[in-house]
């Protein structure tokens, strides 16, 4: 990990997490624009924290549209998107009212 | 169809050896989007959102391997270059920021005009326009006081509901006064458009509550900086209005100027209980009048739609309260600005406008490849030698493409001055008042950068594209002149559209102008030379009752006819094209099934005489005594729909209630446009339908407009005390009722000579290209003993036959053209021919003279020179 992730990209591990999806269900569950989902999905996919695979050919024609890329979390991006939030709720709680809010 | 081109093109960015499995993505991503938007998924993206961002993901796909030195090295490289060609990087930055800078400034028009809202409306997108229609006549009209009353009673979905009616003032005394058009507002006014005061405080409910009993000001933020040097100490201060002392209350912040886009804007506001018309005169209680402007503001949580839902309670109310007009219908229309007969003719116009300039950045990016393409030929070796060395093709694309866009970002830069400029001109030529201001927003930047992208995009693939073939390496080995088959003939397609795009544009201007023309001697049903008309307003004065006002209008009349100069004179409440337009239900006796809302003209006597119109049957109206009567004049318009086939004299209408016989007809009037079909008209006598308002029309002796000051002596002659405010030319308001048509003309003409000018030069430079292929060959023909002639007939018949080519793509472009700017012409059909083979004409000529000029120099080839070169 070169860099720790940012904000963008970890909403976007995160909309994967729970299993698999496709760009536009990306888009639509973290409300971002296309234009910042697809290259963040790109840089991330090239930095190993997520792999994509095309949906079965076949299944695809069943429904009567074109196959579909989906993203999956690897391993490594499982792993990062723990520890980027564990730092965001870190920084949360540092910035919440009050000696930085409640502990424990 | 937008939606797959704009992924066709962001298709193109990407790298080649990706593009298949980056398109199926976008198309199955696409597909999905359809496929949920079907199926009513809320929260989904809009499809033109959405595609948008297949760019940035291209993009970022063609430069994931770029790094920032490799950049950095591309951009100091292109600027290299280009400085060591200032002449190329002039010519083509400068044609570009012609084009980029003539579509964003027509932008900020648009944006001005149709995509913003009057500034200094809070949430304009929460107001709504109200107005009154019928459901047998559809129209958009203003309401009656009782009306409006009633409409901020009923209406509850409106938060708040605000009348305002605009007039013109005359601010200060003596030789210090100065007219300024202003509004009378509701006390709820500011509060509906959510305006809070600069200084002091605006208009209130409490300052609208008794007649004449407010005399109280709101000054324009304008105003009170150019007439009062912005002093704060003016609030509390009195300045005269019309002679009476008015409080200044406050001033409103700048830039405010009213809830309308178009028209003269408003410098000073006055609550409705100061309007004259409470002096005495009906108008406040009179249902059936027809003067408010009225505007509210949607109740927190409401939509557009329940309001607009919610209209029908009240239109149900006005009815009963009204118990006339069993089909009046209460409208509501969203936003401020324009309303909605204005809005669609703004917007056919912004797109006619948008459409011209579209094609205009077409032609100067076409004209810019084809400079870059010709100014490649001469880079051939360096681009082979750069390959030969190991640069890849897609690096040299970069290169080219790098070149490209610093290009593009010069152009755009260069095209800051001119949408800048645009701002003061555009206005002042536009054939409409705009109360908006059409200043460079953010939105006009935006446009402009994404205009620049567009730019650079166009004119920048395709050479890179052409130049890095491979065939530039085997053009190198070779050494020879002729590598670029691929780049001649795409010059051969640049010059052919660039030839198409402005024999279009020539023809759309020859259009234009034919109809300016024909509107100069058109026949508009009355005689417009030598006749001028003035405005009379008794009601404001408040010293006329109706017995009074008929005297002093009888006076008036019998005054004028006799002045100098004077061949005949007349009354009227409505001029023809130039205003005072009003209308009002009538039907044929006894026909309840038949009834329209025709031109409603109240005309003194010697109306018909004065304004040349023919009375085609019957008689004429009399005098303002003669007519015991209650007798009307029809036009044939009117006659031939109520009474097909028959007579029209002795026959009856009814109009309010009343019965009034038919006494003649008259010749169809264009009352309110050259291109509108005439009106049906019912023309009134003065004696039985007596009008405070009323427009003296004076018809000078041979044809001579009469002079001004002498019609403003004979009124003042009459009443010192009555304003005079402006006398109107008829002829000179008839040419400039096709302003729009003139202003538009001349855009196009101006463009359309800009456009020859760069398509002229491309075919020369393509013709003297091709010639300076062949010189080898031209110098054997020489030895050979070929004549001069039969070379120039050799090189010209290349350029002829891209010119003819160019013709073909021009009557294309042309119906295009005509089809949209249909609305604007003026007795000349949309594919006039007699105007399109001109145009050809015209532009073949000029393009069989550039082809000649250097076909002739190559024919003067020295053969011995040319074969010794080799």
């Amino acid at each position: 990990m070169p860099r720790p992730l940012g904000i963008t990209s970890l909403r976007i591990l995160g909309a994967i997490r729970d299993g698999v999806a496709y760009g536009l269900e990306i888009v639509t569950s973290t409300g971002m624009p296309s234009g910042t989902v697809y290259p963040t999905l790109g840089r991330l996919k090239k930095g190993g924290l997520v792999r994509s695979r095309w949906e079965d050919q076949r299944a695809a024609e069943r429904e009567g549209r074109p196959r579909r890329r989906y993203y999956e979390l690897t391993p490594d991006g499982a792993e990062a998107l723990r520890d980027g939030v564990r730092r965001m709720s870190a920084v949360a709680a540092d910035l919440a009212p009050g000696h930085g809010g409640p502990r424990g | 169809m937008l939606v797959r081109a704009l992924l066709a093109l962001a298709g193109l960015l990407t790298p080649a050896a990706r593009r298949q499995e980056w398109r199926e993505e976008w198309a199955a991503e696409l597909d999905a989007l359809e496929a949920a938007r079907a199926s009513g998924t809320k929260g989904l993206p809009t499809r033109l959102g959405f595609v948008a961002g297949a760019f940035p993901h291209a993009l970022w796909m063609r430069t994931e391997g770029w790094t920032m030195d490799s950049v950095l090295h591309d951009v100091r490289y292109a600027g290299r270059l280009l400085r060591r060609a200032p002449g190329f990087t002039a010519v083509a930055a400068l044609t570009l920021a012609l084009g980029i800078g003539a579509n964003a400034s027509i932008f900020s028009l648009v944006n001005g005009l149709v995509l913003r809202a009057p500034a200094g409306v809070e949430a304009p997108e929460r107001m709504v326009q109200v107005a009154r229609s019928y459901e047998s006549d559809p129209r958009w009209d203003n309401f009656s006081w009782p009306a409006l009353q009633l409409i901020g009673r009923e209406a509850r979905t409106l938060s708040g509901v605000a009348g305002y009616q605009g007039g013109a003032f005359a601010v200060g005394r003596g030789i210090d006064t100065e007219r300024v058009f202003g509004e009378y507002v509701t006390g709820s006014y500011f509060d509906v458009a959510g305006v809070r005061p600069h200084v002091g405080r605006l208009i209130q409910p409490g300052d609208d509550v008794e007649p004449g009993g407010h005399p109280v000001v709101v000054l324009s933020h304008g105003l009170w900086t150019r007439r009062y040097g912005g002093d704060p100490e003016l609030v509390g201060r009195t300045i005269p209005i019309g002679n009476q002392p008015y409080e200044v209350i406050g001033v409103t912040p700048p830039g405010f100027s009213g809830v309308e886009s178009i028209g003269t804007p408003p410098q000073l506001w006055i609550p409705t209980m100061q309007h004259p018309g409470f002096g005495g005169q009906l108008v406040f209680e009179e249902w059936g009048a027809s003067w408010i402007d009225v505007v509210g503001r949607l109740a927190e949580g409401v939509s557009f739609e329940e309001a607009e839902a919610s209209m029908e309670l009240v239109s149900a109310r006005l009815r009963e309260a009204a118990a006339v007009h069993e089909d009046i219908l209460v409208l509501i229309a969203p936003g401020v600005g324009l309303d909605p007969e204005e809005a669609v003719e703004a917007r056919q116009l912004s797109t006619i406008l948008l459409l011209i300039v579209g094609v205009v950045l077409l032609v100067t990016c076409t004209n810019v490849a084809n400079l870059s393409l010709a100014r490649a030929t001469g880079r051939r070796s360096e681009v082979a030698v750069r390959m030969a060395l190991g640069a890849g093709r897609s690096r040299m694309i970069r290169q080219l493409v790098t070149e490209s866009a610093l290009l593009a970002a010069l152009a755009t830069l260069a095209a800051v001055p001119i949408v800048l400029a645009a701002g003061s001109v555009l206005p002042a030529v536009f054939p409409y008042t705009l109360s908006v201001s059409v200043h460079a927003d953010t939105r006009v930047y935006a446009f402009l950068g994404a205009t620049g992208v567009l730019a650079g995009l166009l004119f920048g693939l395709a050479p890179a594209w052409a130049v890095s073939r491979r065939d530039a390496i085997v053009a190198l080995r070779e050494g020879s002149a002729t590598g670029g088959r691929t780049r001649t003939r795409l010059r051969d397609v640049l010059v052919v559209s660039q030839l198409g795009l402005s024999l279009g544009l020539v023809a759309g201007a020859a259009l234009l102008g034919r109809s300016v023309l024909n509107a100069r001697t058109a026949e508009p049903g009355f005689e417009p030379v030598g006749l001028s008309a003035t405005a009379i307003d008794l009601f404001s004065t408040g010293r006329y009752d109706a017995e009074g006002g008929a005297a002093f209008l009888a006076a008036l009349h019998a005054e004028a006819s006799e002045a100098p100069g004077v061949r005949s004179a007349t009354l009227a409440n409505q001029m023809p094209i130039a205003g005072g337009h009003s209308r009002a239900s009538v039907r044929p006796a006894g026909r309840d099934d038949l009834g329209f809302e025709a031109e409603y003209v109240v005309v003194g006597p010697d109306y018909f005489e004065t304004l040349g119109i023919p009375i085609v049957r019957g008689r004429a109206l009399r005098g303002f005594d003669d007519e015991p009567e209650r007798v009307v004049v029809v036009n044939e318009a009117l006659a031939s729909m109520f009474w097909p086939g028959q007579t029209a004299v002795g026959q009856e209408v009814e109009r309010g209630g009343e019965r009034w016989r038919v006494v003649g007809v008259a010749g169809d009037v264009q009352m309110r446009s050259l291109r509108a079909r005439p009106n049906p008209a019912v023309y009134y006598p003065a004696q039985h339908a007596y009008s405070p308002w009323m427009i003296l029309h004076v018809s000078g002796e041979g044809g001579r407009s009469v002079d001004a000051d002498m019609l403003r002596g004979v009124v003042a002659g009459l009443d010192p005390a009555l304003p005079v405010t402006g006398v109107t030319d008829l002829h000179s308001a008839l040419t400039a009722s096709m302003g729009e048509t003139r202003t538009i003309g001349w855009l196009v003409a101006l463009f359309a000579g800009l456009a020859m000018v760069l398509a002229v030069v491309g075919l020369y430079g393509l013709v003297s290209y091709g010639a300076a292929e062949r010189v080898r060959e031209i110098g054997i023909r020489i030895a050979l003993g070929a004549r001069p002639e039969s070379l120039v007939r050799l090189i010209l018949a290349r350029g002829i036959a891209i010119a003819i080519l160019g013709v073909g793509v021009g009557f294309a472009v042309s119906l295009g053209l005509g089809s949209a700017l249909r609305g604007l012409l003026f007795g000349v059909g949309q594919n006039d021919p007699t105007t399109l083979v001109g145009a050809s004409v015209v532009m073949l000529s000029v393009a069989a003279l550039a082809a000649w000029i250097p076909a002739r120099r190559a024919s003067r080839v020295d053969a011995a020179v040319s074969l010794r070169d080799e």
